[in-house]
């Protein structure tokens, strides 16, 4: 697939583009009418060739428990070990920049300003590593390649997270920086050390134009970048922080005033880079952090003609409803599928306005959660009913339906899954999209015999309400219902919300002595209130150390558990003590720090 | 498409205008130097830029007695207690007033603009009042105040 590729969707039929020659038919879903709010689209792209997409799993370490600020960051040893490299290499390039013009003897001149002088410097290089730093996060990829061989060198997976930081310490050292200056070139007029007045160096040089106009963009950039602002209006942020080109030439260029130097004038020479390095004694750091930001253009470009493979979420274009606007979805389902399918749910104005465009608008959603008061829509659903019937969409004769761009996939390998005799997967709300993708492809894969050696599925789905468990019923029934080992598969559904009074009489009275589970309709009962996680996990340690987990499994063995997580929140972390032994545990944290927002 | 409240994005912009503006006055109480003093003054070598004595007064208010600057830094303070807000400001009707925070911001900007630090804050505060100017023409009313809606004098 292909940025740039136009899946016009007509009716239930369409094109692709005739370079591709695929013929793709498009299919709209609404489920779980039962919440105006919480509901969810379901799109889904049928492509003649699904070009096997791998689904693809994020490893990072982390945990949806909730934990105290100095718990988080200074006890768990991969966020402490995070903290110590980066924050230690932070204020090591601040130490040794301030070293560096203080003992400097061609710099002796300038070392007359004291502190001020040492501290703009050592600032001054931290911000170049910095703003090299800053774009690394967002060669997507780049780091979709290199990400299992680095994943232990930086967050790779949570690259919003880091971005993120980045931008935190650059704002810190840009005050550091700044301020310094300021007192820099008030003494600079003071003393005259060069025959210059303060306001001049602020305005009519390169050192300080830029700086300026950096700062000035970092101000648009951070406060639109603010999750408020993005979730209501994710084109102000996106647009906005487009500046970063800006900023990016503001960068290269901030040194080019030669501001560093021995003589008493610039040394300006007319070929690049137009100032001598013998008497202009910056770090000249640009050399090095100009990379990042080629690379980012590179892949800006790339990703704009050229086609992918393997992945597990995909950037999806409407031009109805917002001509520029890239937006990430999980896609949910599966390599064997005949069609790419993302579940949507409506929070922020991107999805708001999507929904609404193909008709899965407040409206529509008021006029089924009518005929669901009413009771009509039971008719032919047997005695259970069932909970987020697919509801067909007629766009109108089908002409109407708009056009759809996808770019991606991306992601990283999911087919992990089958490397491990156990697999965990735990999702949150609607982070359990990745899920129903691994779940599918379990499917098939268990019709096709070939699980590799995978021996045991936990499935985890923390909820906030019942509703929500319409999304994937029909798909987790499927699942449920295929399983010949009743112990292949387990599904533990928790519900979390609190319960009324009504509907706690309304489970006691169906639940007893049913078949299926009254909430989810699965033979798997819901639990109620939050995963004991420690509970769980020894739990299960326990039964695999004793060899009772894996019948036929010796407790000498290595059995290798693989968990993961998709979430919905921006924080979650691992929290070392439920590491076990024997156990490679992965974790994904799927959602706004993932990919840099739903809207 | 996209639905910007104009008073919550202009929050972020004047938190972090008067932020600025508190640090850079602070800075300014003890580099004292008044911005526009290269109008009609004279550079010495050493002893940097003096000013013209038709400055003399913001002479006497920026750099003999750092006025402008006390100023400055409470007006910013203020900004930052209104906006936050401050718990004791958050009911009351100067929190849901977009104009007395226009009024409030340009004012910062003009003393700002005086001293030498603060010039990247008046500009910014400039530009939290003209994104607040937006949100007045827009119709747009603090969150508050439409919670606050029909109960008289409580509110």
């Amino acid at each position: 697939m292909n940025r740039g590729l136009d899946v016009e969707a007509v009716g239930c039929h369409g094109r692709l583009k005739p370079r591709l020659s695929l013929a793709s038919t498009c299919h709209l879903s609404l489920i779980s009418p039962s919440t105006a709010s919480g509901y969810v689209f379901f799109l889904s792209l049928y492509l003649s060739s699904p070009s096997a997409y791998n689904i693809t799993l994020k490893v990072i370490e982390r945990s949806i428990m909730g934990e105290s600020w100095f718990h988080r960051e200074f006890l768990v040893p991969r966020r402490l070990a995070f903290n110590v490299i980066w924050y230690g290499i932070q204020l090591f390039l601040f130490a040794y920049g301030w070293w560096s013009q203080a003992t400097n003897q061609k710099l002796a001149a300038l070392n007359g300003l004291k502190f001020s002088v040492w501290c703009s410097r050592g600032a001054g290089l931290v911000l170049a590593f910095d703003g090299g730093m800053i774009l690394v996060p967002m060669l997507r990829n780049i780091i979709r390649v290199v990400r299992p061989k680095l994943a232990w060198l930086f967050p790779a997976d949570e690259n919003i997270w880091f971005h993120r930081q980045v931008a935190y310490s650059m704002a810190f050292w840009a005050m550091v920086h700044t301020t310094a200056h300021y007192v820099n070139f008030i003494n600079v007029e003071r003393t005259q050390v060069r025959q210059e007045i303060a306001l001049q160096i602020h305005y009519t040089q390169a050192g300080g134009i830029t700086g300026h106009f950096m700062l000035l963009i970092m101000l648009l950039m951070y406060t639109t970048a603010h999750h408020k602002i993005r979730n209501q209006c994710f084109e102000a942020f996106w647009y906005t922080h487009h500046l970063a080109f800006f900023f990016m030439i503001g960068l290269y260029t901030h040194a080019t005033g030669c501001f560093v130097r021995d003589s008493v004038d610039p040394d300006y020479i007319p070929t690049f880079p137009f100032y001598s390095t013998e008497h202009c004694l910056g770090y000249e750091s640009w050399r090095f952090t100009i990379w990042p930001g080629l690379l980012y253009f590179g892949e800006r470009m790339y990703r704009e003609y050229r086609k992918y493979t393997a992945g597990q979420w995909l950037f999806i274009q409407v031009p109805d409803v917002s001509r520029f606007q890239w937006h990430p979805f999980t896609i949910t389902s599966a390599p064997e599928d005949p069609y790419v399918s993302v579940h949507i749910r409506q929070v922020g104005d991107f999805t708001h306005a999507l929904g609404e465009r193909v008709g899965a608008g407040p409206a529509v959603v008021a006029a089924m959660t009518k005929a669901a008061m009413n009771g009509s829509e039971k008719e032919d659903n047997g005695i259970y009913g069932t909970r987020g019937d697919f509801v067909e969409l007629d766009a109108g004769g089908g002409a109407s339906l708009p056009t759809v761009r996808i770019d991606g996939p991306f992601g990283a390998p999911a087919e992990d899954v089958f490397n491990c005799e156990v697999a965990v997967l735990i999702g949150a709300g609607i982070g359990v999209t990745p899920f129903a993708s691994i779940l599918k492809h379990i499917w098939y894969r268990q019709q096709k015999g070939s699980l590799g050696c995978l021996r045991r599925v936990e499935f985890f789905w923390v909820c906030r309400d019942a509703p929500s468990f319409g999304w994937f019923q029909s798909l987790l029934q499927e699942v449920e219902a295929a399983q010949a080992d009743p112990n292949f598969l387990r599904i533990n559904v928790y519900l979390t919300q609190k319960i009324s009074e009504d509907m706690l009489w309304n489970i006691a009275v169906n639940d007893a002595g049913a078949e299926y589970d009254p909430l989810t309709l699965l033979r798997s009962r819901t639990m109620f209130g939050r995963p004991d996680w420690k509970g769980i996990y020894k739990t299960m340690r326990q039964a695999i150390e004793s060899g009772q987990y894996l019948p036929g499994s010796n407790a000498q063995l290595k059995t290798k558990v693989g968990v993961n997580i998709g979430h919905l929140d921006m924080f979650c972390t691992w929290n070392a003590n439920h590491r076990f032994t024997d156990l490679f545990l992965w974790t994904w944290c799927l959602g706004q720090s993932h990919k840099g927002g739903y809207s | 498409m996209g639905n910007l409240v104009w008073h919550e994005y202009s929050r972020y912009v004047s938190l972090t205008a008067s932020v600025y503006t508190v640090w850079a006055s602070f800075w300014g109480l003890f580099y004292r130097k008044f911005f526009w003093d290269f109008i009609g003054g004279t550079l010495r070598n050493p002893g940097g830029l003096q000013p013209s004595p038709n400055a003399a007064i913001f002479i006497t208010l920026i750099v003999k007695v750092p006025v402008i600057q006390i100023f400055t830094m409470m007006t910013a303070f203020f900004m930052i207690a209104l906006e936050f807000p401050m718990p004791q400001l958050k009911q009351t009707m100067i929190h849901r007033s977009i104009v007395l925070r226009i009024v409030m911001l340009v004012l910062m900007a003009f003393m700002a603009i005086l001293f030498y630090q603060g010039t990247n804050g008046a500009l910014w505060s400039l530009i939290a009042a003209g994104c607040y100017a937006r949100a007045q023409v827009l119709g747009e009313t603090m969150e508050d105040a439409k919670n606050n809606k029909g109960k008289g004098g409580r509110a």
